[in-house]
């Protein structure tokens, strides 16, 4: 029952991570390796308005995933669609800006275990005897939320649907009146929102640490890669699957190999399945 | 009324388009005949825009230098500068070759991708429409573009490009790789089109023999130059032309 209830929090919470990032790869094939910097650079932001302005809680937050989101929508305008298209350009210019906002954030003064959010409900519930407090069935439901909202939004929602045109053939798309360059800034600003959201859901769990936007880009990327690149529904199959491994071996073995199962799960699928359980973008080309 | 002047195409030094002229009046079926790599399809994406982002990408990525001279007239505005997003919208919509159908959206996806551009009232009134002319398409509707077979997958090509609202609809080898049974439907369809929506429709091929009881006025391409022009029976009376593009 442990391992059920822990399995479900840790793989909903690797979803989070992942999701925004897989959404801007799956539509704008930009490897976005500042979203770490993202998730972080959001909780200080709510941790500084909670704090330095003393704006309500609710205000912070969602002030502070519009500022990630507008920042994140920056990053692309200015900076990544100069070398739009081109991979290894792309991932080391988002890598650099992500290294220079986190320890740009840790010159400022941003370090050590000083810096929490308050929960959204303290407490906590027994749960068919397991003891899970609020913080974690709200990232649980807000998980929920975030997965079906996604889908709604892109199979009824006409901007949803061109998003999801522009991932498959983005001249295609651009020929049905589709503005690529307009599209692409919308799933960065998606995507920041979404590395914002699991920060601001997942941040009260623990202290804002500059480290975290490492520890959350390998996750992401680990879930991406395991589930097929660009693929939300396998990223949130991999979320899973990661997830109940990670728990498996915090009960089992212990709980510093939480990284490895993460790290090995990558080389595996690698050697196993380069196209990661949902390639399926690939394998339908190859049958064709 | 849609004209090009003077297009000019080079992939570095290698000519694609030499001066090609056109008009396009209101209404027209226009065929453009040639064999592979006369510059059919370089003077689609020339006309759609969609070579303005191939120039972009290959200059990002410091590839081939693609240069492009010429003008597109769309009522006398020029139009050469615009993206190919911006073309759509004014009325410009290009079918693909090869089609290019979303393989992983649904049928119904892949025409409300189309109708990105449409009002709701439009979109309603054209999906009718779609599934009007290509009765096939119903029945498939919740199969994934992917798994349809070429003709299928062409019919929806065109039905995805009607969404768009197109005054000019261009279509790029809409005949390519299918049965003649299927060319011959997708003919009827085309002439349908223009004659119940009064689109205006360019059409290219290989070999102009289904096409030719269609259109209005034809242009033969060779290496990149448009040498011959005129409406049908000046096409047909050209013995070079005759046993070349339509094996008479």
């Amino acid at each position: 029952m442990e391992i059920l209830v822990y399995g479900i929090v840790n793989s909903v919470t690797l979803a989070l991570m992942a999701l925004g990032f897989t959404l801007v790869y799956g539509i704008s094939g930009l490897p976005n390796f500042a979203h770490g910097a993202l998730y972080v650079i959001t909780g200080f932001i709510v941790w500084s308005l909670l704090n330095t302005l003393k704006v309500p809680y609710l205000a912070a937050v969602i002030l502070a995933l519009l500022v990630t989101g507008l920042i994140g929508a920056a990053i692309y305008y200015f900076i990544l669609i100069r070398i739009r298209g081109m991979a290894t350009s792309e991932i080391i210019a988002s890598y650099a800006i992500g290294l220079a906002i986190l320890e740009g954030l840790r010159w400022g003064g941003f370090k050590g275990m000083t810096y929490t959010l308050p929960a959204f409900i303290p407490g906590s519930l027994n749960l068919g005897g397991v003891e899970i407090d609020y913080q974690r069935i709200v990232v649980v439901l807000l998980g929920a939320a975030v997965m079906g909202g996604l889908w709604l939004f892109t199979h009824y929602n006409r901007i949803g649907l061109a998003l999801r045109g522009m991932a498959q053939d983005e001249r295609a798309a651009m020929m049905l009146g589709i503005d690529s360059d307009r599209m692409a800034i919308l799933s960065m600003f998606l995507g920041s929102v979404l590395a914002g959201l699991a920060a601001v859901a997942l941040l009260p769990l623990g202290n804002i640490v500059v480290e975290a936007g490492y520890n959350v880009l390998i996750m992401a990327i680990a879930v991406c890669i395991v589930g097929g690149l660009g693929s939300w529904v396998g990223a949130v199959l991999a979320a899973f699957v990661i997830g109940f491994a990670q728990i498996l071996t915090v009960v089992y073995l212990e709980p510093h190999f939480q990284m490895v199962v993460a790290i090995l799960a990558i080389i595996v699928t690698l050697i196993l399945k380069p196209s990661g359980l949902f390639g399926r973008q690939k394998e339908l080309e190859e049958r064709v | 009324m849609f004209e090009a002047r003077g297009l000019m195409v080079f992939y570095e030094n290698m000519l694609a388009l030499n001066n090609v002229s056109l008009q396009v009046e209101a209404k027209r079926i226009i065929g453009i005949f040639g064999a592979n790599s006369a510059g059919k399809s370089t003077l689609m994406y020339t006309l759609s825009g969609i070579i303005l982002d191939m120039k972009r990408k290959e200059e990002m990525a410091g590839g081939e230098r693609i240069t492009v001279l010429g003008q597109v007239l769309l009522e006398g505005q020029d139009i050469m500068g615009f993206k190919p997003s911006r073309r759509a919208r004014q009325g410009l919509v290009l079918c693909p070759e090869r089609r290019r159908i979303f393989p992983e959206s649904t049928v119904l996806e892949n025409l409300l991708i189309g109708g990105y551009l449409a009002t709701a009232r439009q979109k309603k009134e054209t999906l009718d429409y779609v599934f009007q002319i290509f009765p096939a398409l119903v029945p498939l509707k919740n199969r994934e573009g992917g798994f349809l077979s070429g003709g299928e997958q062409q019919m929806l090509a065109i039905g995805r490009a009607l969404m768009a609202q197109p005054r000019i609809l261009m279509l790029d080898e809409p005949l390519m790789g299918l049965s003649p049974l299927v060319q011959a439907m997708l003919v009827r369809s085309i002439r349908e089109i223009r004659n119940q929506r009064g689109i205006t429709i360019l059409v290219s091929e290989q070999y102009a023999r289904p096409l030719i009881p269609i259109i209005d006025y034809g242009y033969i391409l060779e290496n990149g130059t448009a040498v011959l022009e005129g409406n049908r029976q000046d096409l047909l009376d050209n013995p070079d032309v005759r046993s070349a593009y339509f094996g008479v």
